[in-house]
């Protein structure tokens, strides 16, 4: 008899997508009110009874408290987003309420891909998903860079599905169990396996050398569903891959940690060195993208010392900082359409104040310089590397975020230092404004008052 | 609990540039704005000087001391507290924003409000370095420098403004990385990062050396010594004239301070090995950037050049690990603080009238400013170590304790004290004495403004020179306990 209390967060937003299919087709701008709705609803939910619906598993403490904490961080998430794709979709044309189904579906996947205990669950949680960000990259179906990104995301993902595939079924050859926890006497196959199912986990965060959609699909695809990437699927990704490190003990299996210790090498270094001629701002974020998760396997890799707490923050931080950006790029426009380049941000320092010094805090924070929150978001990371021994990878991180300081410097210096061009039109987007203004708050008042975030995280893993 | 003085300290220039930027820029004028930020400096530098009458010279370790847990899971506190060390540069930092301020206001017209703002976060993150003694906020604060001076050269910069600030960012942040490691690295170990704390523990020897190695990395870039040199005349030479006078002024002392309050007591051992090495660096800095700087063309990179010189006197004199080096190396960065950021006033005057800097475009200049010229000999002799004037005494004491060391030491940095004479002289001679040229003929004479802060500035280094003990009053005590 399954329980399916434990279920409740799944099947509110299975829920949540039958009333948005109902309402959706005669009224989107209410099939956005009811999600908004929601999702805080959800989040209310999680916040108070989060812990209670697993209590009637066998789960460890702990993992129901990854459970949780992640739950929330992307229920929050999907308010915020919600909230923000009206504008942005209408410009383009391409208000349907689709769209927001599509979100419904990823977060719905995410959510399963999360709990997951069984490979099988994942894969199906991590399709639902992926399925659903191949449709938001192809959703401007006039625009041909568009399409083309829809379908470079799709055939890469369908073979990176086909790897996790292949490698979950060596697992299960090898051992007969489909389960996540329950691998304990590994043989050579079941090492072939496993590492075919983190190489299809890496290419859903992005790591390099498992990147190379990454540029192209931000590119392509209309802001509104590169920020969608950017944040909450790849969370979502990141965590079960956290999941898949932590329960199956990959630290010590040897030939396993080395493969994540060199993903996470080439990914800090390939992703400021792509970064660095980039001229075009969506693809300058997708290697800085690239960077990040670098940082991001590195406080995976060390969890040991601080628990999950170090890794938690770094996201929470990076998902606050890229939803900011994104804002503020969304509420920008030229005559032309969408913009671009970065050269287009020149002088923009004369035209705005609240989205320049926004900006400036975005970009100095992720770059790591204090007092932003960037900076302790980095700290806590290399505390945790450092004390669990990876002092070598520790270095190439912080070399990295010198050279990744340049290109960050250079779109500083593109608003504050360059004289105005083309002015950009101002979108008054006012959603995207309380946006990016609140997120450049939290990040420049972290410094001041820290204790709010650490608690959340810490709380949650006592 | 008492009065949070060194909070306040802090607290007040970010105060100020938030109300600042929160007033509406259209309706202020420059010269209000300008205004403004001199009444919350003034009444900075006047907050600080509270600092020396209260400071007890009698006792041991920091006083005025802060406590309050800041991130309590990792053990990093808001620790700060000041001695002898810092309180002279705090006074010094304080000191100089105002003036800083003052000799803009004619020259910067656009974005006044963004200029004094920048200037205000600066001077309290420079004031944070001072006063911190926990190393994480030690560190936060000595990056958090970087941003506004970033902004500062990249927005009222010269032409080449760009690839200066650029260099100057990017090389600091790249040696203060390797010292964020070593930072966490010491946290791990002594699971604390309280400045007394760690002077206590004892490291492996192997890695002492490395850590040490980590956070000269850093200090050397900031200070600068030999091979990380170059990216100060860029900052100089593109910066304007406000943003030379700081980072001449107080930020290149951010490094020495660094080397004095975490690098010896921390690396006694290191401290000791390496000392060859940073003679050795140092010396090459005395001689080889002061042929430099005899060849240089533009006035502000022969200071700048000139800098690098006299910081050179103060690695030696910080590493012969003697209280008359240490103090000497001290003194002279105070009256380096003091005198080449005068120095750079001085050459922002005429840039400001004549829009050159070109040593060749002057002539003559003593006949149509004779005001101007006798500023200029007082802190040109300053910078040369004229006996009377502070420059003499920190040069006199670290070559003194250099002949402790070896008389190699002493000859080399002697010959530096020579070569700083003869570029010093040469720069004089060629801009103030000779044909008057007839572009030159219009040049106005120093305004009241100027005289102003010319004597506050010529002032402070006669006495300094006349009167040392009151500055070695104040270190004596706190710089003997951080000598092994």
């Amino acid at each position: 008899m399954i329980n399916l209390y434990q279920f409740i967060p799944e099947i509110f937003i299975l829920s949540l997508i039958l009333l948005t299919l109902c309402f959706g087709l005669f009224n989107k701008d209410r099939a956005i009110s009811l999600n908004t709705l929601g999702f805080i609803l959800l989040s209310i939910l999680l916040l108070n009874y989060g812990k209670d619906f697993y209590s009637s598993t066998q789960l460890s403490l702990n993992t129901i408290n990854l459970f949780v904490l992640s739950k929330i961080i992307l229920s929050i998430g999907s308010i915020v987003f919600i909230l923000l794709l009206k504008r942005p979709l209408k410009n383009e044309n391409l208000y349907r309420y689709e769209y927001v189904l599509f979100i419904l579906f990823a977060i719905l996947g995410s959510f399963v891909l999360i709990s997951s205990n069984n490979f099988l669950t994942a894969f199906i949680g991590l399709e639902l998903q992926s399925l659903s960000l191949y449709l938001m990259a192809a959703f401007n179906t006039k625009n041909l860079s568009s399409n083309e990104a829809g379908i470079k995301y799709f055939s890469l993902g369908a073979l990176s599905s086909g790897f996790l595939l292949f490698g979950i079924s060596m697992i299960y050859y090898d051992t007969g169990s489909f389960n996540i926890q329950n691998l304990d006497n590994f043989t050579t196959i079941s090492e072939i396996g496993l590492s075919l199912v983190l190489i299809s986990l890496f290419f859903k965060v992005s790591a390099a050398p498992f990147h190379i959609w990454t540029p192209d699909v931000y590119e392509g695809s209309p802001t509104i569903s590169t920020l969608f990437f950017a944040t909450l699927p790849k969370f979502a990704s990141l965590i079960f891959l956290f999941r898949v490190y932590q329960e199956l003990n990959i630290s010590d299996i040897k030939s396993l940690n080395y493969i994540f210790q060199m993903v996470c090498a080439i990914s800090l270094l390939v992703g400021v060195y792509g970064a660095i001629t980039q001229k075009v701002i969506k693809r300058l974020l997708a290697f800085s993208s690239i960077n990040h998760i670098g940082f991001m396997l590195l406080g995976i890799m060390s969890y040991q010392f601080m628990s999950e707490g170090t890794l938690f923050f770094y996201l929470i931080i990076y998902l606050i900082t890229t939803f900011g950006i994104f804002a503020v790029l969304l509420n920008l426009r030229t005559v032309d359409g969408e913009f671009t380049k970065i050269s287009q941000l020149n002088g923009l320092r004369f035209t705005s104040n609240s989205k320049s010094i926004s900006m400036l805090v975005f970009f100095f924070s992720l770059a790591g310089i204090p007092p932003f929150a960037g900076f302790f978001a980095k700290f806590f990371i290399l505390s945790a590397s450092i004390n669990d021994g990876f002092i070598f990878l520790s270095i190439i991180a912080v070399l990295s975020s010198v050279i990744a300081a340049f290109y960050y410097l250079t779109i500083i210096k593109n608003m504050f230092f360059n004289k105005l061009e083309i002015e950009l039109l101002e979108d008054n987007n006012k959603t995207g404004k309380v946006i990016f203004i609140a997120s450049g708050l939290i990040i420049t008042l972290f410094f001041i008052y820290p204790d709010p975030l650490i608690n959340l995280v810490d709380n949650l893993f006592k | 609990m008492s009065f949070p003085i060194l909070s306040l300290l802090i607290l007040t220039p970010i105060i100020g540039a938030l109300t600042l930027s929160l007033s509406s820029s259209t309706q202020l004028k420059n010269k209000t704005i300008f205004l403004s930020g001199l009444w919350i400096t003034t009444g900075e530098f006047l907050l600080s000087l509270l600092l020396p009458i209260f400071y007890d010279k009698s006792k041991n370790g920091y006083q005025f001391i802060e406590f309050h847990t800041w991130f309590d899971k990792f053990d990093i506190n808001y620790y700060v507290g000041v001695d002898g060390v810092s309180i002279p540069l705090i006074l010094l930092t304080t000191f100089l924003v105002p003036i800083c301020l003052l000799c803009s206001i004619n020259s910067i017209q656009n974005r006044a409000k963004e200029f004094v703002i920048y200037f205000l976060l600066l001077e309290s993150f420079i004031i944070g370095v001072f006063v911190s003694i926990d190393l994480v906020i030690f560190y936060v604060f000595f990056e958090a420098v970087l941003i506004p001076m970033f902004l500062i050269i990249g927005i009222w910069g010269g032409e080449n403004r760009l690839y200066a600030t650029f260099k100057f960012f990017l090389y600091t942040l790249a040696g203060s990385v390797l010292m964020l490691l070593a930072i966490i690295y010491i946290i791990s170990k002594v699971k604390s990062g309280n400045i007394e704390l760690i002077s206590d523990f004892k490291f492996d020897q192997q890695i002492e050396l490395v850590l040490f190695l980590c956070f000269f990395a850093s200090f050397a870039v900031k200070v600068p010594m030999f091979p990380f040199h170059t990216w100060l005349p860029d900052a100089h030479v593109q910066a304007p004239t406000s943003g030379s006078v700081i980072l001449a002024g107080v930020l290149l002392k951010l490094g020495a301070y660094g080397f004095i309050r975490l690098s010896l007591p921390f690396f006694e051992y290191a401290s000791i090995y390496f000392q060859p090495m940073i003679f050795a660096l140092s010396c090459v800095a005395i001689v080889y950037t002061s042929i430099v700087a005899l060849r240089q063309l533009d006035m502000k990179k022969m200071i700048a050049y000139s800098s690098v010189a006299h910081m050179g006197f103060v690695t030696i004199g910080i590493f012969t690990l003697t209280q008359d080096g240490i103090n000497g190396a001290y003194f002279q960065m105070i009256s380096h603080g003091i005198v080449s950021a005068a120095l750079f006033l001085i050459v922002g005057v005429v840039y400001e009238r004549h829009h050159t800097r070109m040593i060749s475009d002057y002539s003559g200049v003593t006949n149509v400013m004779p005001k101007y010229s006798f500023f200029f000999m007082v802190f040109m002799l300053s910078s040369v170590g004229l006996p009377g004037t502070s420059g003499f005494v920190g040069e006199f004491l670290v070559i003194m304790s250099t002949i402790s060391v070896s008389v190699y030491l002493t000859f080399f940095t002697a010959i530096g004290v020579i070569l700083g004479a003869s570029y010093m002289l040469l720069l004089y001679k060629n801009i103030n004495f000779g044909d008057l040229k007839s572009d030159i003929k219009q040049l106005a004479d120093l305004t009241n403004i100027e005289i102003f802060y010319f004597s506050c500035l010529a002032f402070l280094t006669m006495l300094l020179g006349i009167y040392p003990k009151l500055l070695f009053e104040m270190i004596n005590k706190s710089i003997s306990l951080s000598i092994i």
